[in-house]
C-alpha cells in the first residue's frame, strides 16, 4: 500500500530560531553521544584483552587529541541532558510561549558549555 | 491506547531514567578516561557502576532506536525501507547492550 503521509520539510528552507537550533542540534548530539556509547562498548570490550593490549588506548586518550574527544562528549552529554530536561518541561505544558521558548532555548546553548566545565572540574576532583 | 501514543510515553520514561545517568556516567567518565587499566578495570567491575552502566546502556540503546525511529518517519517515505531500517536499529539496540552487560559482568580486577 501507498503511504502518502507528508514528509518533514528540509531543514533549509526554515529561518533560523533559536528553538530549531536547540532542535536539530538536540538530534545531532543525539547521533553522536549514540555513536560514542557503542564506541564505549568497544572500549569496554578492549578492557577483555588485557593489560598490555591497553597501552595504546591510554596515550590515545592521553594525548591532546583523546582529551579534546572526552571534552566533546562532555559537551554534547551536557547539551542533550539540558535539551531533554527544556523538552520535558514542555511535555508537562510549560514555556510554549515565544519569548520563553527563547529563553530556555539560549539556556540550554549556554548552559551546556557551563555544565561542560563543571562536569570537567568535578570529574577531575577540582571541586 | 495506540502506538504512536505508547512510543512517546516510552522515550518521556526513559529519557526521565536517562538523564541523571547520563550525569553520572559522563563525571565518572572524565575522572577515569585516562587512568591505568588497573584503574579503569576497577572502575567498570565495582558492583555500583556495573548495575548503573547496564541500565544506562539499556535505557540509551532503547531510547536512540525511538528516536531514530521518529527521523526514519520524517524523512523515509518508502515503506519497506523505512521498516528494514527501523529492524536494523532495533535489533543493533539489543545486541550492543547486551553484549556490553555481558562483558561488564566478566570483567574482575
Amino acid at each position: 500500500m501507498e503511504n502518502n503521509n507528508p514528509l518533514s520539510p528540509h531543514i533549509q528552507i526554515y529561518r533560523w530560531h533559536i528553538s530549531s537550533l536547540v532542535s536539530i542540534s538536540h538530534r545531532i548530539t543525539g547521533i553522536i553521544n549514540i555513536v560514542a556509547l557503542t564506541v564505549i562498548c568497544f572500549w569496554i570490550a578492549s578492557l577483555l584483552l588485557g593489560e598490555n593490549s591497553y597501552e595504546f588506548t591510554k596515550v590515545f586518550l592521553n594525548s591532546i587529541f583523546g582529551k579534546f574527544i572526552i571534552l566533546s562528549l562532555t559537551w554534547s552529554f551536557s547539551f542533550q541532558m539540558l535539551s531533554e530536561a527544556r523538552h520535558l518541561i514542555m511535555d508537562l505544558g510549560y514555556g510554549f510561549e515565544l519569548k520563553t521558548t527563547k529563553i530556555t532555548g539560549l539556556i540550554v546553548i549556554i548552559g551546556s558549555f557551563v555544565l561542560t566545565v563543571l562536569i570537567y572540574l568535578l570529574g577531575k576532583q577540582f571541586i | 491506547m495506540n502506538r504512536a501514543t505508547k512510543k512517546w510515553l516510552f522515550l518521556k520514561v526513559s529519557s526521565v531514567v536517562l538523564v541523571p545517568l547520563m550525569a553520572w556516567f559522563i563525571i565518572n567518565l572524565v575522572s577515569v578516561f585516562n587512568k591505568d587499566y588497573i584503574d579503569v578495570v576497577a572502575f567498570f567491575s565495582n558492583q555500583p557502576s556495573k548495575i548503573l552502566v547496564s541500565l544506562l546502556m539499556v535505557f540509551a540503546y532503547f531510547f536512540s532506536a525511538l528516536s531514530i525511529s521518529e527521523i526514519f518517519e520524517d524523512y523515509i517515505q518508502d515503506e519497506k525501507i523505512k521498516n528494514a531500517a527501523n529492524k536494523a536499529v532495533n535489533i543493533f539496540a539489543i545486541i550492543m547492550p547486551l553484549i556490553t552487560i555481558i562483558i561488564i559482568f566478566n570483567l574482575n580486577t
